[in-house]
């Protein structure tokens, strides 16, 4: 047998168990006691703020303890982390564009956001900008149907744990994974110009695994949350597109209540590739960034 | 069960007036095999084929047998009639050639239903991760499809499935010791069944050894074997049980995200292939004692199977035949006419006197002589033609060729097996190990293996020379 036959066939194998060793979910009920809400209105403004953020959160239960930071409490980054810092919130719900009036352009998150997404450890509820036209009947729906958005589903468990545990009972999450077909497409076409390779099963085989994975990954979170989150529909999306513009459809065929997404890289200290353009567009729905 | 070529070729021999043959031309001829053998020692260094180099030494031999007036021309005879063939064809066992392209058919197609990885995988699910228990697991396994595949494919199957899983676990530590701990076992592995390895079933066929009884004897010894080898394993490379409960909690989460049921793309043709891979062992087995089967030989048997799996994928069967591996057929069919060629030259007979000194020795010295002697020199170069060569020896001998149980059968198919584990190019499976290893670019030289491996040979070698003499 020559060397490269039997290479050939041990790799062959090789892939077939790499193949089959797949993540498995694991089920961890996310834990807020202790919720921070920023703003920067004032007064009476600032706590029908965190009544609405409590009302749109009924998912946490009763035991949450709901700290407000109004526009009074900072007035720069520095004092807004230091007030992080020593309230220690598992969770911490804003808006885009704190003392800033650029919230009316869908061009930035606003500095204190930018910072505060990147630095926390714990996850940032960003609404819709409580003067923005649209905002305030959705807020109140709360989190009936929730959809976590990926381009890497499978073995994210803190995505889905955290997108189920917002996920009201009785209520629908979806978990979308979308490969994107501008990277998978500038692939085929360099694997089209190698000889060695063929291109079109080339293409199927690639497609294929790289939509199975995600696949049996969600039928795995089923198969857990069931058990644990039974009265959440858990719905599966995997599909190629343009991600940015597929993910856009998705939320708004869906109606989502929620959106989930990570949005830190180890790579990079600023929000990561698709997060960011994703927060700064999606202006008329909650988002959890992660 | 005498194989049909051979009383093919005698029946040749009957009708044609062999010359005497001189000490020279008979030295000439030994000295042309002694080439062949040292050529498919370098088979790699040469850059060739194994039917290459022996496919050239049997057209090379076959000329020098036609200019010396060595072979036996004319016709031969069929169930009475007279036929008219080259005197190449009926030097050739095609009930061997048939049971191994029937058997690598069967196999083959058999693997595509996911039966052999869906056994891989649910072992290693079973084992929790635990090292010693992987160990255990993954070496009866390596017995086990060693003597219902063949040895290369079972160790191309475990050991690639070894790298992923401790690769897994965060046990690369332990892959050098699994790897070399199974590629001894595939050559165990090969002795229990008639079936199981090439020299099993030229030598098995040869002496006229029954599946049944071939299993019989050797079945005692690989599971001694097999338990030796794997205890000693876990003492040279220290492979342990998980200590705690923390650990072995990690490990079962680990190994727990394998899917057995990944590779299968049909429930049915599973089925299918599990209840036709245990029907076709029954048949084989019980070959010799059914009705109108037992005329038609394993060889029919093994094509007849073969044929069944391909029904499944019988639109696509040219890509199961593209995936035959020709060079080893080519190599068999040319082996068997060098080695026709070679008794027509009374090389064997040359031989076969100087074995005979050893066979003199009796029993139990001299059984024990041809196994190390066997194993020696299966451990630098092919094992097949060897057994080929020493099968046509014994043939040869009044007592032993009328003798299905007689020892020596027993010590050339030990030692042609056994040997291949003392070198790394002493077998195919040995060899694969060692391709897996420096695959995951683990440093193993020859030497290193050889100091390795040798324990495990030693023992396993002592202990069939033991078992032979004692029990056999």
């Amino acid at each position: 047998m020559g060397l490269v036959s039997l290479m050939t066939q041990v790799d062959q194998f090789e892939s077939a168990f790499r193949a089959a060793d797949k993540p498995i979910f694991e089920f961890l009920q996310p834990v807020v006691e202790r919720a921070l809400v920023v703003t920067d209105l004032r007064g009476a403004d600032a706590t029908t703020f965190r009544d609405q953020v409590c009302d749109f959160l009924g998912v946490l239960g009763n035991g949450v303890q709901w700290d407000l930071d109004d526009g009074d409490a900072f007035e720069s980054i520095e004092a807004l982390l230091e007030r992080v810092n020593v309230c220690n919130p598992d969770l911490i719900c804003t808006y885009r564009n704190l003392h800033s009036e650029a919230w009316r352009w869908p061009y930035s998150l606003g500095e204190y956001l930018d910072v505060l997404t990147q630095i926390v450890d714990c996850p940032v509820l960003v609404f819709p900008h409580p003067q923005a036209d649209s905002t305030n009947a959705r807020m109140l729906q709360g989190t009936d149907i929730v959809m976590a958005i990926t381009t890497h589903l499978a073995g994210d468990n803190s995505l889905v744990n955290n997108a189920a545990g917002f996920t009201n009972d009785g209520g629908t999450l979806w978990l979308a994974h979308v490969e994107d077909e501008k990277s998978f497409a500038r692939f085929i076409d360099t694997i089209s110009k190698i000889d060695a390779i063929d291109t079109d099963t080339s293409r199927e085989r690639i497609l294929t695994q790289m939509l199975k994975e995600p696949s049996d990954y969600i039928r795995s979170c089923k198969e857990k949350l069931v058990t644990h989150r039974p009265s959440v529909r858990i719905e599966k999306i995997v599909t190629v597109g343009s991600q940015l513009e597929e993910f856009r459809r998705l939320i708004d065929k869906y109606t989502i209540d929620l959106l989930v997404m990570h949005t830190k890289d180890a790579d990079q200290s600023a929000m990561h590739g698709l997060a960011y353009p994703l927060a700064i567009e999606l202006r008329e729905i909650p988002l959890l960034l992660l | 069960m005498v194989s049909t070529a051979f009383a093919l070729t005698g029946a040749t021999q009957q009708s044609h007036d062999v010359p005497l043959v001189s000490l020279g031309v008979t030295l000439l001829f030994l000295a042309l095999l002694i080439a062949m053998v040292l050529c498919l020692a370098f088979e790699e260094k040469l850059h060739a084929k194994k039917s290459v180099i022996v496919g050239l030494f049997a057209v090379g031999t076959l000329f020098l047998g036609a200019a010396f007036d060595l072979l036996p021309f004319g016709s031969v005879s069929v169930g009475g009639h007279e036929i008219d063939l080259p005197v190449y064809v009926p030097a050739i066992d095609w009930n061997v050639i048939a049971i191994i392209l029937g058997s690598s058919l069967f196999v083959d197609v058999t693997s595509r239903s996911g039966l052999f990885t869906w056994i891989a995988i649910k072992l290693t699910r079973t084992s929790g991760g635990d090292p010693l228990k992987l160990l255990v697991y993954y070496g009866v396994m390596t017995v086990v499809f060693s003597a219902v595949l063949n040895n290369v494919t079972a160790m191309i199957i475990v050991g690639s499935l070894t790298g992923v899983s401790l690769n897994r676990l965060a046990r690369n530590n332990l892959l050098l010791g699994f790897l070399i701990i199974e590629g001894l076992l595939t050559n165990v592995g090969g002795l229990l069944t008639l079936i199981s390895s090439v020299p099993n079933i030229i030598v098995g066929t040869t002496a006229g050894i029954s599946f049944i009884r071939f299993f019989l004897v050797t079945g005692p010894f690989v599971l001694v074997a097999t338990f030796v080898t794997l205890w000693l394993g876990t003492r040279i490379f220290n492979v342990r049980r998980l200590a705690t409960s923390d650990e072995r909690e990690q490990a079962a989460r680990l190994v727990a995200g394998f899917d057995e049921h990944d590779g299968i793309e049909s429930r049915a043709f599973f089925w299918f292939g599990a209840v036709m891979l245990i029907t076709f062992i029954a048949v084989i087995a019980t070959t010799s004692v059914l009705p109108l089967i037992q005329n038609l030989g394993m060889g029919y048997v093994a094509l007849t199977f073969g044929l069944i799996m391909l029904l499944r994928f019988k639109a696509v069967a040219d890509k199961f035949y593209q995936a035959i591996d020709w060079d080893l057929l080519g190599f068999f069919a040319a082996l068997f006419v060098v080695i026709n060629v070679m008794e027509h030259a009374l090389v064997l007979e040359l031989i076969g006197n100087g074995l005979a000194h050893v066979i003199g020795l009796g029993d139990t010295l001299g059984t024990g002589l041809i196994v190390v002697l066997g194993a020696t020199a299966s451990s630098v170069t092919d094992n097949i033609p060897l057994a080929a060569m020493l099968a046509k020896i014994l043939t040869a001998n009044p007592v032993i060729g009328s003798d299905p149980d007689s020892p020596f059968w027993w010590a050339v198919i030990f030692g042609a097996n056994l040997g291949g584990n003392l070198t790394p190019i002493g077998s195919a499976s040995t060899l694969v190990a060692v391709t897996i290893i420096h695959k995951y670019e683990l440093k193993l030289s020859f030497a290193g293996f050889v100091k390795r491996a040798f324990p495990f040979a030693a023992v396993q070698i002592l202990l069939a020379v033991a078992y032979i003499v004692f029990f056999v």
